[in-house]
């Protein structure tokens, strides 16, 4: 656990996250708009899905020819995610269940990547808002350019869009790779991940990417030189 | 995607966020021991989540430049860049590739 670095996220995070949400919502949403062909349900259901592999996971299966329902279960199940996200600050925090509510549905990799790294109740909530009012200024930006100037801007992944996103989220944990539990969690994950990947059904490689975190518990904390 | 779609993707990524708030929060609160566990859980997922996207196009593994612009990313986070920096070396460098 540390607090020097992002003891309250500086400027140029913030904005780096603000950046990374809006090439985010650039890059779904011209992909969603192009398959759903309407600007409205785009609109709303990257505002009230609020999850964008789950809108990524339930085309992908549509477009492979799969049935309604399992596209329904692989968009939830990808987003799965989220609910182990929430719970890991749920652990952290005593505050009211309105207060709770509010935090949970706002539960993502960036902000829960950041606001578990301080040590106290209120750096911890005070660095989820800030992170959290970040992506949401990119990714409403992002949306709105991506639908209305969706034409122009062609294959996102042309400008290296689609590596803004690890990239952000490689910078995020950058810091908690620095001590060996975390580093080992991290390794051990995304091993088990990339090794189900096509052999376990969408979303599951994910899930199961928390046996890193449970390995890890015997590895005694301590930072790397 | 319809609008009951849209609707049912968004009540059951919701219902997700909140039962591990509410239910899964309040495991890890009652049993102390799980408190390190909640703080490596991210750094698992969010990892998971960054192999994901580097090296597969979803479904299997994939040679991109992507996990070309990626690495200089992993150089410039152990080099403790600042995190704009991080982001546009990874877009330049993976876009330049792809432009070549």
């Amino acid at each position: 656990m540390t607090s020097d670095r992002f003891s309250s996220p500086p400027l140029g995070v913030l904005f780096g996250i603000a950046a990374t949400f809006f090439a985010l919502g650039i890059t779904v949403n011209v992909v969603v708009l192009e398959r759903i062909e309407s600007e409205a349900r785009t609109f709303v259901a990257a505002v009230v899905v609020n999850a964008a592999t789950t809108e990524l996971a339930y085309l992908a299966v549509r477009d492979a020819g799969g049935g309604l329902l399992a596209a329904l279960i692989a968009g939830w199940v990808v987003a799965s995610r989220f609910g182990l996200l929430a719970a890991s600050l749920g652990a952290r925090i005593t505050v009211g269940r309105t207060h709770r509510l509010a935090i949970a549905l706002q539960s993502f990799d960036p902000n829960v990547g950041l606001a578990v790294q301080h040590d106290t109740q209120r750096d911890v909530i005070r660095t989820f808002w800030r992170v959290t009012a970040a992506m949401h200024a990119g990714w409403w930006s992002g949306t709105i350019v991506g639908i209305v100037f969706g034409n122009v801007i062609g294959d996102a992944s042309a400008w290296g869009l689609d590596a803004v996103f690890p990239a952000a989220m490689l910078a995020i944990i950058g810091n908690l790779l620095r001590d060996r539990a975390g580093l080992v969690a991290a390794v051990i994950g995304a091993t088990v991940c990339v090794g189900l990947l096509g052999v376990a059904p969408a979303g599951v490689p994910i899930i199961l990417s928390v046996g890193g975190a449970v390995v890890a518990l015997g590895i005694p904390t301590g930072t790397k030189k | 995607m319809s609008w009951v779609v849209v609707a049912a993707l968004a009540a059951g990524v919701a219902l997700q966020r909140v039962v591990g708030m509410f239910l899964g929060g309040r495991l890890m609160t009652r049993y102390p021991s799980t408190a390190r566990l909640a703080s490596l859980i991210p750094t698992a997922v969010v990892a998971a989540v960054v192999a994901q996207l580097t090296l597969t196009d979803g479904t299997s593994l994939d040679a991109d430049a992507r996990q070309v612009g990626m690495a200089a990313a992993g150089v410039l986070v152990w080099r403790r860049a600042p995190f704009i920096v991080v982001i546009v070396t990874a877009a330049a460098v993976t876009a330049g590739l792809r432009a070549l």
